[in-house]
């Protein structure tokens, strides 16, 4: 896992003997609004994944996160950059060659009330990728159905029930079993479980990482709760307007960071423990979130940034994404300043 | 400790619906003192919200408060004419929402809408209105508060939006202000920010804050005491720092443990709170919370437990008690969260719950029988 992501087409460090079952190469995603303007939602990004890691994605709203996961399944269109998926380039591809990738690559949605149609049963909304695909029919696909709602711990004589018949964590099982059915290698979680409650999103994230193990899955995991992604992620990936600003190892994250918006992001999160609650100092950014019609020059986050030395090379040049300090790769001209000029409660 | 500016007692509200009747809230009792930050967790459904909004007499049909009184300045507010109580709202006790946009008039400057409240209420003399909305801008800390006043609500952004809601309910002076969600729309960074608006007022204003969230963190961040529902009761209440770290009641205990916390050794496994909470129209006889309890005794469910005295200002609905689970169960060491995984006990069989709703725990792990070798 020392050098899991690299930017620019010709990863610099990346470990011979691993290829990545994913790679993203300076994938841009603009959308037209308008005449003369385009929103900017995924910037240039790059990044790799290995087989059977979990790579957590956080940043707030806007932030293109979901679009990057968007794109990565090819549900909509890359405006220019490649994604190779095993040996496989996916952006160039079309019609049925498409359809056969997607098999390997499945979604699992925030929303398990709008994700689900309610005039289906949980039975055929399962069996609807193995229907799409020809694989399995009558009592086979029965079968099949029944096994993946015992695997996502449902009652496999459910088959036959509707979705307004489950709660949020129950229909969230569902739409798990239905990414599980053509036995993917890639899952793209997006928000899964951030519209259930506390106690229920545990047992979903439980069940993730328990399938990750008994079938060798790989997730990218997209979430804004960065506790939650954390929790779940061996590499995180911070996203500010449309590009990545850091990657870091989960162990060290809570530690160590070596971009400034990370700190802030840190820095903000209320931990459930009064005695640290009292002592966490804010990383206050100024203003707020630039339009990404309009994103800033240099660095994006210069404008925010509460060490940015603008005018100056921050408002100048953009920072590549290279190898910090502890297996960080941050975006940041000055990153070796983040933990001393930045402090923040009982990290430091 | 000085008296409350806010008694409830005993409140009950139900709403009445085809399905028969859903027992919302049962039995709510709770004070707030001058000047203190009392949050109220839950999940949803807890009833969490239509606690406040019975305060406030904002429940609507098929909801009714069913019994209780809500005593502020010495009247019950369940008895107050409509209009008196409607002097009340917004004037001593203010209320702010999860969602800004919806709660704002869309066609209205932002200026005139935090003037209407004022202008309602006659509390503020006229001729101080305007400066007045200027001043409220500014201490919410909206910058350019004059040509913001002009603006309308969709030039605001989320953040800015709740600040000028705060602005609302700050701007007749209320004691009371009841915050409902006031951060779950927004991204972490702003959620900071608000939080720690709220936070400056109270000390500033002395503006008692009663605060309604489903997140933990920011209760530790901004209350002093905490008020846990769950199924439409309390189960514990008491000091923020106490319930933290010496929660007494296992639903407490178990929604603290099942937290992905940023400062956590990551390859813990989250203890999750297995099943579903239960059905308000038809609870289950006694605790609510024994059908998903590791350390439920026969006794729970039979009998529903009041809240008792567990430590000095600390109080917990439960005939077990953690102090008890962890002497007697092993609380500490158990890694298995399935309901009676650490006592054993398994329900009466006449309460033995159908094989359709068992589906979601009982599927999950094989059934061998549950909690022998914990106990060991």
């Amino acid at each position: 896992m020392t050098s899991a992501v690299a930017p620019g087409p010709a990863p610099a460090e990346a470990t011979p003997q691993r290829t990545p079952l994913l790679r993203l190469t300076d994938v841009v995603k603009h959308f037209r609004v308008g005449v003369n303007a385009s929103v900017k939602a995924v910037d240039g990004v790059s990044f790799d994944v290995f087989e059977g890691e979990t790579v957590g994605l956080v940043g707030e709203s806007g932030c293109g996160k979901s679009t990057l996961g968007r794109l990565i399944t090819q549900l909509i269109p890359v405006t220019s950059g490649t994604i190779v998926f095993g040996d496989t380039e996916l952006t160039t591809l079309g019609g049925e060659r498409l359809r056969q990738q997607r098999k390997h690559l499945q979604m699992i949605f925030q929303d398990p009330f709008a994700s689900l149609d309610p005039r289906m049963t949980v039975g055929d909304i399962i069996a609807e990728p193995l229907m799409n695909f020809g694989l399995m029919r009558g009592r086979e696909k029965d079968r099949r159905v029944q096994e993946l709602l015992r695997v996502v711990g449902l009652n496999p004589y459910f088959n036959n029930r509707y979705p307004h018949e489950f709660s949020g964590g129950q229909r969230q099982r569902i739409g798990i079993a239905r990414a599980l059915a053509l036995n993917p290698k890639l899952i793209v979680c997006d928000e899964p479980v951030s519209a259930l409650d506390v106690s229920i999103q545990a047992q979903i994230i439980n069940l993730l990482e328990d399938l990750q193990k008994e079938f060798g899955l790989t997730y990218i995991f997209i979430a804004h709760d960065l506790s939650v992604v954390r929790h779940i992620s061996d590499r995180v990936m911070v996203m500010y307007l449309g590009k990545i600003v850091e990657v870091a190892p989960s162990e060290d994250l809570y530690r160590s960071q070596a971009h400034p918006y990370t700190r802030a992001l840190l820095s903000a999160i209320p931990v459930p423990d009064p005695r640290i609650e009292s002592k966490r100092r804010l990383v206050e950014l100024s203003g707020e979130i630039p339009s990404p019609i309009n994103p800033p020059s240099g660095c994006h986050f210069h404008t925010r940034c509460p060490i940015a030395r603008a005018p100056g090379v921050c408002a100048d040049e953009e920072p590549p994404l290279e190898r910090k300090r502890d297996g960080h790769l941050a975006a940041c001209h000055f990153a070796e300043d983040v933990i001393t000029a930045l402090t923040f409660g009982p990290a430091t | 400790m000085s008296d409350p500016v806010l008694d409830v007692k005993h409140l009950s509200t139900s709403f009445f619906t085809d399905d028969g009747e859903v027992k919302a809230v049962r039995d709510v009792s709770l004070q707030l003192y001058p000047g203190e930050t009392l949050g109220i967790v839950g999940e949803s459904g807890c009833g969490k919200s239509v606690t406040a909004m019975s305060v406030l007499g904002l429940v609507q049909r098929p909801g009714r408060v069913v019994a209780g009184e809500i005593l502020f300045k010495g009247r019950d507010l369940l008895k107050v004419p409509s209009d008196e109580l409607r002097q009340v709202r917004g004037r001593d006790i203010a209320m702010i929402f999860q969602d800004p946009l919806s709660s704002m008039n869309p066609v209205l400057r932002v200026g005139f809408q935090i003037d209407e409240a004022m202008y309602a209420h006659d509390k503020i003399p006229k001729e101080q209105v305007h400066s007045r909305d200027v001043e409220l801008l500014k201490q919410v800390r909206v910058p350019d508060a004059v040509n913001r006043l002009r603006d309308y609500p969709h030039q605001f952004s989320g953040g800015m939006r709740q600040r000028a809601m705060i602005a609302m309910g700050l701007s007749n002076k209320p004691q009371i202000l009841i915050a409902d969600e006031p951060t779950t729309a927004l991204d972490v960074t702003v959620q900071a920010q608000i939080l720690e608006l709220l936070r400056d007022l109270n000390q500033q204003l002395g503006t008692s804050i009663i605060l309604i969230t489903h997140n933990l963190g920011v209760v530790a961040g901004l209350c002093t005491r905490v008020i846990v529902m769950y199924a439409g009761e309390i189960v514990e209440e008491g000091p923020v720092e106490q319930i933290f770290e010496h929660p007494q009641h296992p639903y407490t205990w178990s929604l603290l443990r099942s937290l992905p916390r940023i400062d956590a050794n990551r390859k813990d496994r989250l203890r999750s709170i297995e099943g579903l909470p239960p059905d308000l129209i038809d609870p289950p006889p006694g605790c609510e919370f024994s059908p998903r309890c590791p350390f439920r005794i026969e006794r729970c469910f039979s009998e529903d437990p009041d809240l008792a005295e567990v430590a000095p200002r600390q109080h917990a609905a439960c005939w077990v008690t953690m102090d008890r689970a962890y002497a007697e169960m092993n609380a500490g060491s158990i890694t298995d969260t399935r309901p009676g995984a650490a006592s054993g006990v398994r329900p009466p069989k006449d309460l033995e719950p159908s094989a359709a709703e068992t589906a979601e725990t009982a599927m999950q792990s094989e059934p061998e029988p549950v909690g022998a070798d914990e106990q060991a």
